[in-house]
């Protein structure tokens, strides 16, 4: 049996929620580990991975059938690339009911191919249901609840809702470590490859210059929060043989 | 089981007549209904490219081709026959078949028939309705709104449509919704069955490469209509018509 390959869906119900920055390490992920994965970004509008990648991430407008064929014929191809969709808040539901209404998941289990939805809940009650139902939906799909640190926990009232209760409960988690303020600032600069900058060396004393124009310690932070999630993204990926639905 | 006509018309072209009739044979297939069709696009066919094995090509105004349709209903093994009637050809075609006595033999109990009339979004196709109405009285008459080229139907007072209806006793509507274009195109390019095309299966019964899209568009329109023939209870009219027999 031919290696299977993943399609990432990073989803969320909101936006600034964390996905193109999620969408970005696993695709530097992927590269790092000498892949040529497939990236798109459905936000035909803001493009935030595709200026983060740009000789690689396709924008994928979703309103558009060439487009909508483009994505999903892609995704479900035959072959080894890995696969990452940035799925933009804005076209959440139309991506869902494509990937529905093409019965998506059993064409790409036929070519090898296994999608995985990474769903980001943010602090508002409206993204913890939408996760409950989007996995409920989609139970033949592995679906991965990320937590991003950097958004910290809802109200208390939240946190007795019933839909963030489940979510809270389910396994396989992926945990977004936290950024600091350096961090986030470095990772605004589109310029920044996080597979090329884990690539450098540490310091400015070898022969090598180093372009990104940051400082010691800035690098040395920045470093430390890309190994977590690249460690992260490792072990929730070598452990997919266990999740539910995985290869069904 | 009682051999039965399901004659497949408008008079007005360019309403997808014969897409309608790919759904009933696809729809039929599905239920275990067999079913045979002529397709009366003299001489190349239309119908016949998308479902070979089941489709004769006919001219419906000759009476040797009159024949190969009418007088086979009771030898051939397949008691279903759709007829696919090409445009403009509805209200002779109907005509033929009084004038051969076919609908008393429909009276008499001998086959039976239904009609489904194909409408398209204007009033010209709703005044066909009152030329069809004297032939379509005491049959089983189905008018059916195809969306396939325009989302909006009838676009004046829906009492003008009603009141067209109304001149048909027990005349069922039928909603066949809009399929996405580029999907319609691909289809139709493709040449099979649309259940074929969906199953991405070429007319060799090899890998279609179609598109996961456009089929996903394809299989979830068909549903739709399945439903509406299950609805109608489409086979279930087609079987009770031979148990009430």
């Amino acid at each position: 049996m031919s290696e299977v390959s993943f399609a990432a869906i990073v989803a969320s119900l909101h936006g600034r929620s964390g996905k193109t920055l999620l969408a970005r390490a696993l695709g530097d992920y992927f590269i790092l580990s000498g892949q040529k994965p497939y990236l798109f970004d459905t936000d035909a509008v803001e493009r935030g991975l595709q200026m983060l990648f740009p000789r690689d991430a396709i924008v994928i407008d979703l309103a558009i059938v060439r487009d909508q064929m483009l994505l999903f014929d892609t995704l479900a191809e035959r072959s080894p690339q890995m696969r990452v969709v940035d799925v933009t808040h804005r076209s959440l539901t139309k991506f869902f009911e494509l990937m529905r209404d093409t019965d998506f998941m059993s064409e790409a289990r036929s070519r090898d191919v296994e999608p995985v939805i990474f769903y980001i809940p943010d602090r508002k009650i409206d993204s913890f249901q939408a996760g409950m139902i989007l996995r409920d939906n989609f139970s033949d799909c592995p679906f991965v609840v990320v937590e991003n640190a950097f958004l910290g926990e809802p109200k208390s009232n939240i946190r007795q809702d019933r839909a963030y209760r489940s979510l809270k409960a389910h396994q396989p988690r992926f945990v977004m470590p936290k950024l600091d303020n350096g961090v986030v600032d470095a990772l605004e600069d589109c310029a920044l490859s996080l597979s090329n900058f884990m690539r450098q060396p540490m310091s400015r004393d070898g022969e090598v210059p180093i372009p990104d124009g940051l400082s010691c310690d800035l690098r040395i932070t920045l470093r430390a929060w890309v190994f977590k999630i690249f460690q992260e993204i490792h072990r929730v990926t070598a452990a997919r043989h266990s999740w539910k639905g995985y290869g069904s | 089981m009682k051999p039965v006509v399901l004659l497949i018309g408008a008079d007005k072209g360019g309403v997808g007549k014969t897409t309608i009739a790919r759904t009933v044979l696809d729809y039929l297939a599905a239920n275990g209904t067999p079913a045979r069709a002529f397709d009366t696009e003299f001489p190349r066919g239309t119908l016949k490219r998308f479902h070979p094995n089941l489709t004769e090509v006919v001219d419906i105004t000759t009476a040797a081709d009159q024949m190969k349709v009418l007088d086979t209903l009771t030898t051939s093994d397949v008691k279903v026959s759709v007829v696919d009637v090409r445009a403009g050809a509805l209200l002779s075609t109907l005509k033929t078949f009084t004038e051969v006595g076919f609908f008393d033999l429909v009276r008499t109990g001998e086959f039976n028939f239904m009609l489904f009339h194909v409408v398209g979004p204007s009033v010209a196709s709703l005044e066909e309705i009152g030329d069809i109405t004297p032939y379509a009285g005491g049959h089983q008459y189905f008018v059916v709104k195809n969306f396939i080229n325009e989302t909006s139907f009838f676009d004046w007072h829906p009492e003008i449509y009603r009141s067209y209806l109304e001149k048909v006793k027990d005349a069922v509507q039928l909603n066949i919704p809009k399929l996405n274009e580029m999907a319609c195109e691909q289809v139709d390019l493709a040449g099979v069955p649309l259940s074929t095309f969906i199953a991405n299966k070429d007319t060799r019964g090899e890998n279609g490469d179609y598109s996961l899209v456009l089929r996903g568009y394809v299989r979830t329109w068909l549903n739709q209509i399945s439903g509406e023939y299950d609805r109608i209870r489409l086979v279930d009219q087609l079987a009770r018509q031979a148990i009430a027999a």
